[in-house]
């Protein structure tokens, strides 16, 4: 591949000269490690639902990113998706990372989804699915994941809101006791003569 | 016999619980003959919660909670989220820490692609090579337990740095152990790249293009095989890999062409372990001196966690490939949002179509990328001459403090 | 001319070989993982194990899947411990001569060997369990595949002996008395080195060891045709192996080694028997762990095709190759 490779900066200027007001609130946030503190870049952007689609395309024709994964975060009045890309690997210490936040509104759940463009986002999209209670739209596979089968609908384990874990689902492992329902272990353990005794004695 | 046995293809599940996997996830596979004609997988059969358990933590315990994600993994999931957690309250790492930190993400390395090698040759039916690959894992695990005092969950890394120092007496101990595994890998790679059964049995079997390999997102020696160039350590400078030379290793690095099949795989991870070795003796030269700790006052840093606000996300190569982990943090004890994205959740899609149209009897292969878990048991009994012991729990933990005392040597 | 002693002493006989037989049978096994054990640098079980397995297994309830055809189940492990005891039967042990020598022949030892493995066909059919199904089938195909190389191994034996005029060529106890390494210039002995190299090849493949286990594939078909059988079933199994694993050595023995020691130590009458029984034994123990052991403990499993390709083409021509030898040999014999 025969690419000019973008700084993070013209990356920024790109997008936002190509979609406009759509990106808003970029950051480029730039940390060093290590002793020789080279510094790694990651460049956090916010975008509308509407544009997700073509500005992922858009990326798409800059380079092909690595989707790592779409995470999400209920902040309460709105539910942010985060799209977590990493471009330009393959280049030595030349890759960095583009997270574009996708903010929802809690009363219209949908995202279209990006699986025809980057096949593996599947597997996240149905997770986010299952997590968060967002409807992708167009999912060519809308099963649930990990989640069981059993698993009460409308019940979204990641969201903070009512849609949430209710109490009456959380098991506390200290608060549960032996099973009274079960029958006694068949093997009676063994108690004298046995070497364990000695074992006790220094602690 | 019902009359869905008498149709073809018929339909042959595999797992939750089956002799082929190593952990708990569910294959339905329809059969004819014996070809897959079309593979599809059920994940989450020991999903356990974690996030949501970690959202109502402080990152300090949530640190020890990442070593237990992954029995194998122990270091490269704190690695992960101690990095996020370090970046949202710009917490500055000494050097010396993140060189520690590299040398035990790389032991980690070694004795997971070595066990790895293992399941492999079991998977095959090889189950001297198994036997052989395991054996010589217990040195990497008998170093790590020496550097961290335990086998698995080494509790090492902290936010801010790590919880134990390598000092210049350990050197000798580790260098004796990398020199026996450099001795060593010749002989593993020819027994493994050179042994016709195995040849035959993986080349051209489980093949993942370049274009599948990218398109589904896959990470790590999964997409090294099929020629995609990409590795945390190489692209992205982070810990103390930002100032070491490393190359992501392709299939061609030994020669031959890249084809994307099992044996590819298999021709990554040995040579990884050869590059692991390498990393660790450059990180023990060149480890600066310093603290370990960016502050080893829990409070302090508890407090200092509690008034971040932001979001960010830590990345690390761990042995099966990219591990990442996003945290948001609020003004609160416990993380607003913990995503965490381990390796192996980005390779699962490329099972697929590196199993569709191919031999049953290949699928155990194929599929084992899976690692397995080994969880203690409550009781062993030991028999040594004709004298017969029944081990409880107790006794199993003094012995295992005994071996890690006498390892350490104190 | 059968008395009724002579019948009681066949039964007699019969009854003590088929005990001894399934004793050594599964010494047997015990020696083959203890071998193995050691060759990958374990310790292993002692050699008493599988007994200790059998008496535990014995002692459990056989479980029969609800889709399961009962019958064919529970018939199968009978019919396969019954029919390898017959092909023991068949065979001589050192000097003393086969219990049932004047009924059978070669070719009948040959189609007895296939009825274990159609008996666990049978009962794996019948389990019910898709995994069983597959096992079948790779273990029907296997069967085929094997029975090329063996086929020409026991027309090359008989054709020598055909060739060098003795009566009854297909009787075994004629094979034994007429050692083939004696009746072949240097250019049949080549012939039967190929042969007895393809034997030691068929053996694993009989026995379904690794590399030839495909039909029991434990990390794909979670051990295949056995995946339902449990308790007393899988304990019949059990011996039936170790008996068809002592069959496949002795008929080794009884081709290609049949020397006895005993005149050399200049024993008679009971003492020989005694020893060359030894002698027997330790020959077959030899013998399994050079055709068994080594091999399973050296190889990956292979795909049910290659067992295919393998047996057909390489050792089905290896087979043809060493027979041809062998009749080439006895051709140019006969005609100086």
């Amino acid at each position: 591949m025969n690419e000019t490779i973008l700084t993070p900066e013209e990356l920024v200027d790109r997008l936002r000269t190509t979609f406009g007001d759509v990106v808003t609130d970029p950051r480029i946030v730039t940390r060093a490690e290590g002793a020789k503190k080279n510094p790694n870049t990651n460049v956090w952007m916010t975008i509308t639902r509407d544009s997700l689609k073509p500005v992922i395309r858009h990326l798409m024709e800059i380079t092909y990113p690595h989707l790592s994964v779409i995470s999400g975060w209920d902040v309460g009045e709105e539910l942010r998706m985060q799209y977590i890309f990493s471009i330009y690997f393959g280049n030595h210490h030349g890759e960095y990372m583009v997270i574009f936040t996708v903010p929802l509104a809690k009363n219209d759940l949908n995202i279209p989804t990006i699986s025809d463009l980057i096949p593996g986002a599947l597997f996240t999209e149905r997770e986010k699915q299952e997590m968060f209670g967002v409807k992708v739209t167009d999912i060519p596979d809308g099963r649930r994941l990990f989640l069981p089968e059993d698993f009460p609908e409308g019940v979204y384990p990641l969201r903070k809101d009512e849609t949430g874990v209710p109490d009456s689902m959380i098991k506390h492992l200290w608060q549960v006791k032996r099973p009274t329902d079960r029958p006694a272990p068949p093997v009676t353990e063994k108690e004298e003569n046995s070497p364990s005794k000695e074992v006790k004695s220094d602690e | 016999m019902s009359d869905q046995m008498k149709k073809a293809p018929y339909v042959v599940p595999i797992g939750p619980i089956h002799p082929a996997l190593k952990e708990p996830v569910q294959f339905l596979f329809d059969v004819e003959g014996e070809v897959v004609k079309k593979a599809d997988f059920a994940p989450g059969q020991t999903h356990r919660g974690i996030e949501w358990m970690g959202m109502r933590r402080n990152p300090v315990q949530i640190i020890h909670m990442t070593d237990r994600i992954c029995g194998i993994c122990g270091v490269t999931h704190s690695f992960a989220f101690a990095r996020a957690v370090e970046q949202i309250v710009d917490i500055e790492v000494p050097p010396h820490a993140e060189y520690i930190r590299v040398i035990i993400a790389e032991f980690e390395r070694i004795q997971s692609h070595l066990l790895w090698a293992g399941v492999a040759a079991h998977e095959l039916g090889f189950d001297t090579l198994f036997y052989l690959a395991w054996r010589v894992r217990e040195e990497a695990m008998d170093v790590i337990e020496y550097i961290t005092g335990n086998r698995v969950n080494y509790g090492l890394i902290q936010v801010g740095g790590v919880r134990r120092d390598i000092t210049p007496e350990q050197h000798p101990t580790i260098q004796k152990c990398l020199d026996g595994y450099r001795d060593l890998l010749g002989k593993m790679l020819n027994l493994f790249l050179h042994d016709t059964t195995i040849s035959i049995r993986c080349k051209d079997c489980g093949l993942l293009s370049f274009e599948q390999a990218l398109n589904l997102c896959t990470v790590g020696p999964t997409a090294r095989a099929s020629g995609v160039m990409k590795d945390v350590r190489f692209d992205y400078p982070y810990s103390a890999y930002g100032d070491l030379d490393i190359t992501p290793i392709l299939p061609s690095a030994y020669g031959g062409e890249i084809n994307g099949d099992v044996y590819d795989r298999i021709v990554v991870r040995l040579l990884e372990v050869a590059q692991s070795i390498e990393i660790i003796e450059t990180c023990l030269k060149e480890m600066p001196d310093g603290p370990i700790l960016w502050e080893p006052k829990l409070p302090k840093l508890l407090s200092a966690c509690k008034k971040a606000h932001g979001e960010a996300v830590g990345r690390h190569e761990a042995p099966r490939g990219e591990c990442l982990h996003y945290v948001a943090m609020d003004g609160h004890d416990a993380p607003a949002m913990w995503k965490v994205k381990a390796s192996s959740y980005s390779n699962l899609h490329a099972w697929i179509p590196m199993l569709e149209g191919e031999q049953l009897a290949d699928v155990p292969i194929i599929v084992a990328s899976i690692d397995p878990c080994l969880s203690c048991t409550d009781r062993v009994a030991v028999i040594r001459g004709t004298k017969r012991d029944l081990l409880t729990k107790e006794d199993l933990h003094r012995l295992s403090v005994e071996k890690t005392r006498r390892i350490q040597g104190c | 001319m059968l008395t009724i002693e002579m019948i009681l002493m066949t039964v007699a006989a019969a009854v003590v070989l088929s005990v001894l037989g399934i004793a050594f049978g599964l010494l047997l096994l015990g020696i083959d993982r203890r071998v193995s054990a050691r060759m990958q640098a374990r310790i292993g079980p002692p050699l008493s194990q599988p007994y200790i397995d059998l008496k535990k297994l014995l002692s459990k309830e056989n479980i029969i899947p609800e889709n399961a055809v009962a019958s064919i189940f529970n018939a199968a492990p009978i019919i396969a411990l019954a029919s390898s005891l017959i092909v023991l039967l068949y065979l001589p042990i050192g000097s003393m001569m086969p219990v049932l020598g004047g009924y059978g022949d070669l070719i009948l030892v040959m189609y007895l060997l296939a009825v274990p493995a159609l008996a666990m066909v049978a009962g794996g059919f019948a389990s019910g369990s898709p995994y069983a199904t597959i096992g079948a089938q790779r273990e029907m195909v296997s069967m085929i595949a094997y029975e090329l190389p063996l086929a020409s191994i026991v027309i090359a034996v008989a054709w020598l002996l055909y060739s060098s005029g003795i009566t009854d060529p297909f009787a075994l106890s004629s094979v034994v008395a007429n050692p083939v390494w004696t009746m072949v210039g240097p250019l049949g002995m080549v012939g039967l080195f190929v042969l007895l190299l393809t034997f030691a090849w068929v053996s694993p493949a009989e026995l379904s060891k690794i590399p030839f286990d495909t039909p029991e594939a434990e990390t794909e078909l979670a051990g295949g045709i056995l995946v339902e059988y449990s308790g007393k079933n899988l304990g019949l199994f059990t011996v039936a192996q170790g008996v068809k694993t002592l069959v496949m050595g002795g008929l080794a023995v009884a081709i290609f080694f049949p020397w006895n020691i005993s005149p050399l130590l200049g024993l008679t009458s009971y003492a020989a028997m005694a020893v060359d029984a030894i002698f027997f034994f330790l020959k077959v123990i030899i013998l399994m762990i050079l055709s068994v052991t080594v091999i399973r403990t050296g190889l990956a499993r292979f795909r049910i095709t290659h067992v295919v390709t393998l047996f057909w083409v390489y050792l089905g021509l290896a087979g043809l190759f060493g027979l041809s030898l062998v009749i080439l040999d006895s051709v140019l014999m006969g005609g100086f």
